[in-house]
């Protein structure tokens, strides 16, 4: 290599290549870090673990979502990279008429935000009436990620020399062999470029994949999104890092091939890499047969692997779990049709808009015995008259969380969210239904309210209180009180219990205004197929010992009355979780408000904008 | 030359019908339901209106609008300031047999969920964070590092840095040395080679780096989110928003018409100049 006359820039260059590596890898460092850390919450450091190791790899879910990661990832990337390959040939081979058209039409795809892609896709799917599963998620992969690899290899192809390729035609090379031993190595870092960044794309996809997953076909980024509602674990970071390991042995086969040495100098890093990417496909297990598989879609950290295989034993079946992190992604896709889940999880006004979508089927009463164990509290609510529809299984609240180190007297009203005493201290939720709650709930005004007055008037509470506010958040909130970043969150209840486990400074207060209850039900599609497993699934679930042992492993608040004796004492003792009874009657329910949900979207995008 | 034709049409042929089936057609059905109305259950009434479009050129959402395209034009200065010189090492100057290990570890980071990147970002900027501590180790005063611009700012440049250095590397890998040579024997100095012959010959490479940071750019809502604070709104989580959480499916995708026109707008005007550029 000629040595510019500049050893100088040379160095500069080197040098912030350096910085750019530390750069990228910072954030890779702390994940790491953090899988050995034996807290749950990245807060604090708790002393070094190998347990999310041994966790993650005895949780079934995530091992089989995983694996889902990984061949959808493969397939996606073969499919994209061959075919953008091939059209950016197209035109470094031939000069055609409508060429700038031809090129922005393989390049406009990168236009769509992803959110629109998704539900446009869905749309698509529903109307050819393909079932969602791994076809379905391939596809939608191959759709936004052709058009990056092809952009990449188009760069490498602009302004080639076509003197080589023509040069091996004049020589007698067969068109194949002149692909193969001119074209190719010409371009072959760009492909093998556009094959990592597609591969990358589609394994940290999130937003399409949970529009168009199916049974059965749930991606690693699914169950990370869908564990934000109960705290990111660890074993999420021991899975990242294992992918790392992974990957980085292939790669170091691949240096040590690259660089001429043995075949055998580089198989035992070979082996090890793909012994760890192919475990999953081992340890995950299997799919069952159709015929006795219920197909459960539920919130992440619901349901424990034992109470699971509980129900199976009993009845001789397979429980198949798909996630979600939103209401909206359930609604999305059950109103597309198609889903194919058996029991469902929604709250309770997302079973007020199913229900009068003819979504849900009726309830055989008759086949839930076990319904007498619900509190009454929890029965007969107005977004499911008489329970026709839907069955409780977990409850919770929306309240001000807080770090007694910081705020001395327990908070008792929502002011104290609005209190410039404790600016730059405060979190909200980033949330439009609760944050404009909150204000409203401070006035004294129902949550539900649709007068224009009112909502006026907590625009201006929320425009005065955001100098106050540090951050909003509705996913790692108790990690961020839990750090000291902030001292009041407004939050809900679930993850703030567990943040209580790990610091008992933490407390949870619902304010003497009242607050959101939100209850979490299951319910049965209107397209489920196995109709009497699904009655026969919910009613297992009312029934005492396993409510109690349901509440006990997921230490969120059960409706179920029976279950409360069983439960130890000191969950009945978290304030988190079983607010003083007092307390319960000033809750109020999140109503969906049809027609005003456009006036808080709007109210909540003026807040954020200003 | 049939034959060659045949061959062109071929070669384009699965890519085409791939984006036709799954984007296009698509993208046409959301057409249809941006020209409907929400009903009061967040489904979809078919019409044919333009109200949602009115809607969208409410001040209100211009502002946002005109935010989200800043954000991407600053984020894209920052990741070619940033890319260049790094794939121009790994290209030029970092010894051959590493380069493709090299380049792939760019990538490896981003082969772990963005989410999980940005959280563990989380834990090295905030107040007792790893960089806060290590500043007061060193004696210097701490900084606020989390929820503010400059937090938004990092988060994106990490989000789009590899977008910008892989095109980059494939154009600057294959710039012929023999220009810069004959450049320098004619008396060219490392700057005049750099900018007369170096930047014209991978302007390819600039402009498909410019192209994949820009647009996704546009549609960001996790760094802004989770770094920034989430104080302030961009296109990105109000489309979001549309489909997430106001299931207001025809307005999202009224908002997202007029956020592709716009990018469509900026590369038809942008076109001649860089043509023009690229024929200097």
């Amino acid at each position: 290599m000629r040595r510019g006359p500049s050893a100088g820039p040379g160095a500069v260059l080197g040098v912030v290549t350096a910085l750019t590596y530390v750069f990228l890898y910072a954030p890779i460092l702390v994940l790491v870090a953090l899988s050995f850390n034996a807290g749950r919450l990245s807060g604090s450091w708790e002393g070094a673990t190998l347990d999310w190791y041994w966790k993650a790899a005895t949780n079934p879910a995530i091992l089989a979502s995983l694996r889902n990661s990984l061949l959808v990832g493969t397939a996606a990337t073969l499919v994209a990279t061959a075919a953008a390959t091939a059209a950016a040939l197209a035109f470094h081979r031939h000069r055609f008429g409508r060429q700038g058209l031809l090129e922005a039409l393989l390049t406009i795809p990168t236009v769509a935000p992803e959110i629109v892609l998704a539900a446009s896709l869905l749309l698509l799917f529903a109307a050819l009436g393909l079932r969602l599963g791994f076809t379905t998620v391939i596809l939608a992969h191959v759709a936004f990620t052709v058009s990056y690899a092809f952009v990449i290899v188009k760069a490498r192809i602009a302004g080639f020399d076509h003197g080589l390729e023509e040069a091996a035609t004049d020589l007698g090379a067969g068109p194949v062999r002149s692909f193969v031993m001119v074209t190719l190595p010409l371009i072959f870092p760009a492909v093998m470029a556009a094959a990592l960044l597609v591969f990358a794309l589609s394994i940290d996809d999130y937003v399409v994949t949970s529009f168009v997953a199916g049974v059965g076909s749930s991606t690693l980024p699914l169950q990370i999104y869908s564990m934000v509602k109960s705290g990111v674990s660890p074993e999420i970071n021991a899975v990242s890092t294992m992918l790392l390991v992974a990957t980085g042995l292939m790669l170091l086969a691949a240096f040590l091939i690259e660089q001429g040495r043995s075949l055998r100098t580089a198989a035992l890093p070979a082996a090890l890499g793909l012994g760890l990417l192919g475990a999953p496909f081992g340890l995950a297990g299997g799919p069952a047969p159709a015929s006795r598989v219920l197909n459960l879609y539920i919130w992440s950290s619901y349901i424990a692997p034992e109470t699971l295989a509980k129900f199976e034993a009993r009845h001789g079946v397979k429980v198949n779990v798909d996630l979600y992190d939103s209401n909206e992604a359930l609604l999305a896709k059950l109103s597309a049709g198609n889903a194919g889940y058996d029991v469902i999880c929604p709250s309770d006004y997302s079973v007020e808009v199913l229900r009068l979508q003819d979504l849900l089927r009726l309830l055989d009463h008759s086949a839930l015995p076990h319904l007498r164990n619900v509190d009454a509290a929890f029965l007969d609510r107005a977004y499911d008259p008489g329970n026709a529809h839907s069955v409780p299984y977990f409850w919770g609240t929306s309240g001000i969380a807080y770090s007694r180190k910081h705020v001395g007297e327990p908070p008792v009203s929502w002011g104290a969210l609005f209190d410039p005493r404790y600016r730059g201290r405060i979190l909200m939720l980033d949330d439009a239904r609760e944050a404009i709650g909150a204000a409203l709930k401070w006035r004294g005004h129902s949550q539900n309210t649709r007068d224009p007055r009112l909502l006026e008037a907590a625009r201006e509470d929320l425009l005065r209180q955001k100098p106050l506010v540090r951050t909003y958040n509705s996913s790692n909130f108790e990690d961020i009180l839990l750090s000291g970043d902030v001292w009041l969150a407004q939050a809900w209840n679930g993850q703030i219990a567990k943040a209580m486990e790990q610091d008992p400074d933490i407390g949870y207060v619902l304010p003497r205004e009242g607050s959101t209850l939100f209850i979490d039900n299951l319910a049965i599609p209107v397209d489920a197929r196995n109709v009497a497993l699904a009655h026969a699934f919910i009613d297992f679930t009312l029934e005492a010992e396993i409510a109690a042992e349901i509440c006990r492993t997921m230490k969120y608040s059960s409706p179920n009355r029976a279950a409360w004796p069983l439960l130890p004492a000191e969950l009945r003792a978290n304030s988190a979780v079983f607010p003083p009874a007092d307390a319960l009657g000033r809750l109020e329910l999140i109503r969906d408000l049809g027609e005003a949900t456009v006036v808080y979207d709007r109210l909540w995008t003026e807040i954020k904008s200003e | 030359m049939r034959e060659k034709r045949r061959e062109a049409v071929g070669l384009l042929l699965p890519g085409l019908v791939l984006l036709g089936v799954l984007f296009y057609l698509p993208q046409l059905l959301m057409l249809v339901v941006s020209l409907g109305r929400r009903t009061a259950y967040g489904g979809v009434e078919h019409a044919l209106s333009l109200a949602n479009y009115q809607r969208a050129l409410d001040p209100l959402y211009l502002t946002i609008l005109g935010r989200s395209v800043l954000l991407a034009v600053v984020t894209t200065l920052l990741c070619l300031a940033v890319g260049y010189p790094v794939a121009y090492w790994l290209a030029r100057r970092a010894p051959k047999r590493w380069r493709n290990a090299l380049l792939t570890l760019v990538i490896l980071p981003f082969w772990t969920s963005f989410l999980v990147r940005m959280y563990a970002w989380i834990v090295l900027l905030r107040s007792e964070g790893v960089v806060n501590l290590a500043l007061s180790g060193l004696g210097l005063p701490r900084a606020d590092l989390l929820y503010n611009d400059f937090a938004v700012l990092l988060g994106q440049l990490y989000g789009e840095l590899p977008f910008m250095i892989i095109p980059l590397y494939v154009s600057l890998e294959k710039l012929d040395p023999s220009l810069l040579e004959a450049a320098a024997d004619l008396g060219a100095d490392a700057r005049r080679s750099f900018m007369q012959v170096v930047v014209p010959q991978t302007l390819p490479g600039i402009a498909a780096g410019c192209v994949l940071v820009f647009i996704p750019s546009l549609g960001a809502y996790l760094a802004p989110d989770l770094l920034g604070g989430g104080k302030t709104a961009y296109i990105g989580n109000l489309i979001q928003a549309q489909f997430a959480v106001a299931r207001d499916m025809p307005f999202g995708a009224a908002l997202s018409f007029v956020l592709s026109l716009t990018v469509l707008a900026l590369f038809v005007v942008l076109r001649r100049p860089l043509a023009k550029a690229r024929a200097l």
